[in-house]
């Protein structure tokens, strides 16, 4: 060790007995002389009892460049004798919970190895500077040793607190030991900041019970120590043992004297870079956990009123001897209830710590910076929208709180720039609503700023895509990074319809169903556009606004009426690019909320296109086959594809229909005689009529023309269909039917599922198909198709004439007795004789007879 | 009209746009794969399917080291959130 370097007395403690009366700072200084000299000394090693530490790692420990060079962190080791060899004096003073509340083992270790990483770091950087000066030998020089600096930083923070109360001895030092003094109080509690280095190794006159200007050495220290440890009054549980190199507490002993720091030229040098940083400034190390027993002291104000603190008075102006009021004994809680507590807020603090790592590594500046960075992301043209499903829950929940009579206000939208806004749809509040106005403000305007910057960088990164056109390889820059891939983003739209409108009675290819399903999202995002434009209503007052929106959304129905292709020319393809379109289960979900928004006469168009492609339709070009027997004769493959197609049908009959029905319910008979002559003309009606789409569909018309012809009861709801039935349409519309009826009549048997599984089926399948009360289930299904045509049927007899209504009888005559007797069959089940009956007698009771009259 | 259905696909996601509602098949990591009907889907391919149907391919290993032949575990699932890190995969399902 480089001797006197600090200019201090170097001779060795013994031979300057007199020293005790010299300034504190030297007599620290030279303190290390006489510990080291102890450490010299042959008896080393069982004075510390570190199991396989040699002597000259013993001196390492003490090497006190080590410190500032925070290269510590690392392994601990040989400390498990520790309490033998420093006595345990934790259980002695119960009430002092800032030093007794040593870190638990596990979180000390982990601290420690989290804090390598950040010493390795700095070692890297500044590898030179932060190398100990003192080192023995280049070993030592980068030194990594096991230390237990680390702790002691970390902990340091933690033990702000201490009595002023020091009396002479160390162990006293050990158990109250801080003093919250000023300057301790107001350094920094980022761990990042290296206490400042031990300059001095203090064993303060002070302390001493000896003799005044005796300084102990460390063997008299340590005899003092292991007297201590003895004396039962101090011996604590075994669980809380201390684990405190001698270094610790040398730091915490160099604390209590020296309260005013004085920095040194040699503290600079090896301060981390960190220490220059704002955050590091005493006054901002206030904010977050600036001051952690501050926080711990809010939480457990019992805890710390043990240890009064005069601040500012100075530990070492004590006179030794003080002891005996050192040791306050709690009178409230007691022992196991402070044992509890002491253990709660050991393991608190150790949290705390852990956390604390972080501190202050950001500014309230570097903070709010990224705040806004991450508001500016959030903040969209379309605010409403991006928080849809907020909005819409928001609603619901305003709407019921109103109800109950809560006032909930505040807006659900916080627009920031223009077109630019946050959604804050919280059903309770807004997300900002804690927010004070005037905060408030300055976030817009910081935001607004940001996003206006991002808008701005996005315009710059579009015309990005023309870079290098011309050959000239650019290399792009933050703003406008060079694009990996070019892709033209906007082309003028290019439709299709356009295109084949000009060129007429070209036949083209279908839609391929990449195209189906591309059309189909673009018209969902047309309809969602719609909608949402719907909702934006403006007040009714505002005429000229509601004017300007009427256009709007007039021009957005425009959009999607072209794309939904309907004016294509009919033969344009097969299928014709809307049925594709309708095809999908997607599509035809779309078909609700489409009609909703097209005006009367679109959505007739719409029907009779719908009408004349009505057998391009997959769910009735590929019905799903009839049911079989045994489903376990049929493929995996088979029965997935039936499965399929059972599900397109469903969805069809529970989306498509309904809309086709209200879209009926509007025609006039004119148009219902026409839509069912078009039916008629270009498509083979029993094909259609054999599919359930297709019954559905004919019922649906035959139902409208029969009550137009019936009732025409004026509609007030529909003053321009109250006019009644003109005796032209009338006729038109039976001369209609009686065609259709007469086309159809032959294959009317056939369009019962009963009879078509019938045929499909062959040899012991027919017969299984016979009442089967093993397929109750399946039977039961089968009977509520079969309701659907005995439906139609008697659609197709109200509307008959009654030599068409003979006619049809005689049609249906084997297909009504066959399914009496089944009813009346033993082995029916009652709910499906029933069903059976009632089928029957639907279309029995529209000619006037019943299943009853029949033997 | 080609040119149409390509005029605003402008990136690999666009595609897996178009498969939503749809049934579709996913490979996943850890020999697994799932089809079902697309629901949702995000940049980082986390999806949301029902009428799942999930199967795990594996080959067991007997005791002296021979793999016997790959079998393949099978379970359904109403609704299921597959989470895109471990998505290799997606295709329309083959019809």
């Amino acid at each position: 060790m480089s001797g006197g370097f600090f200019g201090f007395e170097t001779s060795l403690p013994e031979r300057r007995p007199g020293q005790p009366q010299q300034g504190q700072q030297s007599q620290a200084f030279n303190q290390p002389r006489q510990q080291f000299s102890g450490f010299q000394a042959s008896n080393t090693d069982e004075t510390f009892s570190l199991s396989g530490a040699g002597e000259e790692e013993d001196l390492a420990v003490y090497t006190w460049g080590e410190g500032v060079m925070g290269s510590g962190g690392l392994m601990e080791g040989g400390d498990e004798m520790n309490d033998e060899t420093f006595g345990d004096d934790i259980g002695e003073i119960s009430n002092n919970f800032q030093f007794s509340s040593q870190p638990a083992p596990a979180p000390t270790t982990s601290y420690t190895q989290g804090k390598a990483k950040i010493a390795s770091t700095q070692s890297r950087y500044k590898p030179k500077p932060v190398a100990d000066p003192f080192a023995f030998s280049e070993d030592d020089f980068y030194s990594s040793r096991p230390t237990t600096k680390k702790s002691a930083f970390s902990k340091a923070p933690a033990r702000p607190k201490a009595t002023q109360a020091q009396s002479g001895s160390v162990e006293n030092l050990w158990n109250k030991p801080q003093v919250s003094s000023p300057a301790w109080g107001t350094a920094p509690s980022s761990v990042t900041k290296p206490t400042p280095p031990p300059t001095a190794f203090p064993s303060h006159p002070s302390i001493q019970p000896g003799p005044p200007g005796h300084i102990k050495s460390l063997e008299e220290i340590e005899a003092e120590m292991s007297q201590m440890n003895v004396n039962p009054a101090q011996a604590a549980p075994p669980a809380k043992q201390q684990v405190l190199s001698l270094e610790e507490i040398e730091k915490q002993m160099m604390e209590t004297i020296e309260p005013p720091r004085q920095p040194t030229p040699q503290q600079h040098a090896p301060a981390p870079p960190r220490e220059a940083t704002p955050t590091q400034v005493p006054g901002l190390a206030g904010s977050g956990y600036g001051s952690q027993q501050a926080l711990l002291d809010s939480m457990f104000p019992e805890l710390g009123k043990g240890a009064p603190t005069i601040a500012g008075q100075p530990a070492a102006a004590f006179p030794p001897g003080s002891e005996a009021q050192q040791i306050p004994q709690p009178a409230g809680p007691s022992p196991e209830e402070l044992a509890r507590m002491e253990e709660l807020h050991k393991r608190i603090s150790a949290k705390i710590e852990s956390m604390a790592k972080y501190n202050n590594c950001m500014g309230s500046s570097d903070k709010d910076f990224i705040t806004r960075i991450q508001l500016s992301q959030l903040a969209t043209a379309d605010p409403y929208t991006s928080d849809f499903y907020a909005q819409v829950f928001s609603a619901l929940k305003r709407s019921r709180m109103i109800a109950e009579g809560q006032q909930q206000e505040g807006p659900t939208v916080v627009s920031v720039a223009a077109g630019m806004g946050f959604g804050v749809g919280g059903p309770v509040g807004n997300r900002f609503g804690q927010m004070g106005q005037k905060t408030m403000s300055k976030l817009t305007t910081q935001v607004k700023k940001l996003v206006e910057n991002r808008a701005q960088h996005q315009k710059v990164g579009n015309t990005a895509a023309l870079q290098g056109a011309l050959g000239r390889v650019t290399r792009g820059n933050a703003a406008a990074p060079r694009p990996v891939l070019a892709i033209p983003s906007s082309k003028p739209e290019h439709r299709p319809a356009s295109q084949l409108n000009e060129q007429t009675g070209v036949h083209r290819a279908a839609l391929t169903r990449k195209q189906v399903m591309f059309a189909l999202e673009e018209l969902y995002d047309a309809i969602l556009e719609l909608e949402q434009m719907r909702r934006d209503a403006p007040p009714p007052t505002a005429m000229e606004e509601i004017e300007v929106w009427h256009a709007k959304c007039q021009a957005k129905v425009d959009i999607i009426w072209r794309r939904l292709m309907v004016m294509e020319p009919l033969d344009i393809s097969q299928p014709h690019p809307f049925i594709s379109l309708i095809n999908p289960v997607k599509g035809q979900r779309l078909f609700p909320r489409l009609l909703r928004h097209l005006p009367h006469q679109q959505s007739i168009t719409l029907l009779s296109l719908l009408i004349a492609t009505y057998p391009q339709l997959d769910v009735v070009a590929r019905a799903p086959p009839p049911p079989v027997a045994d489903a376990s004769l049929l493929t995996k493959a088979d029965r997935l594809d039936r499965a399929k197609k059972e599900a397109e049908t469903d969805n069809f009959l529970h989306c498509v229909i309904p809309g086709v029905d209200i879209i009926i319910n509007r025609c006039g008979l004119g148009l219902v005689a026409g839509m069912l002559a078009i039916s008629a003309q270009r498509s083979e009606v029993w094909r259609v009529a054999s599919t359930r789409p297709g019954v559905a569909l004919y019922t649906a018309i035959l139902s409208r023309a029969q009550d137009l012809i019936r009732s025409p009861a004026p509609d007030p709801m529909n003053p321009q269909q109250s006019q009644t039935a003109d005796p032209a349409e009338v006729d038109q519309w039976s001369k209609t039917f009686t065609y259709f009826l007469h086309v159809l009549l032959p294959h009317l048997p056939d369009l019962f599922p009963s009879s078509v599984a019938q045929k499909a089926a062959f040899g012991p399948g027919a017969y299984l198909l016979q009442g089967d009360a093993s397929h109750e289930r399946e039977g039961v299904e089968m009977e509520r198709r079969e309701a659907e045509v005995w439906g139609f049927a008697a659609a197709l007899a109200v509307n008959a004439a009654e030599e068409d209504q003979t006619a049809l009888v005689g049609a249906l005559r084997e297909k009504i007795l066959h399914t009496v007797q089944a009813a009346r069959h033993p082995s029916t089940t009652p709910a499906r004789a029933d069903i059976k009956l009632r089928n029957v007698n639907m279309f029995l009771n529209g000619l006037g007879l019943d299943a009853a009259m029949i033997e | 009209m080609d040119d149409a259905a390509n005029s605003s696909i402008s990136e690999p996601l666009d595609l897996v746009k178009l498969a939503l509602g749809e049934r579709v098949f996913i490979k996943l990591r850890g020999d697994r794969t799932v089809t079902g009907v697309l629901h949702a889907y995000d940049a980082h391919m986390n999806v949301v399917l029902s009428q799942v149907e999930e199967s795990v391919h594996l080959v067991d290993v007997t005791e002296d080291g021979q793999a016997l032949p790959p079998r393949v575990e099978r379970r359904n699932l109403e609704m299921l959130f597959v989470r895109g890190d471990g998505v290799i995969l997606i295709s329309p399902a083959q019809q």
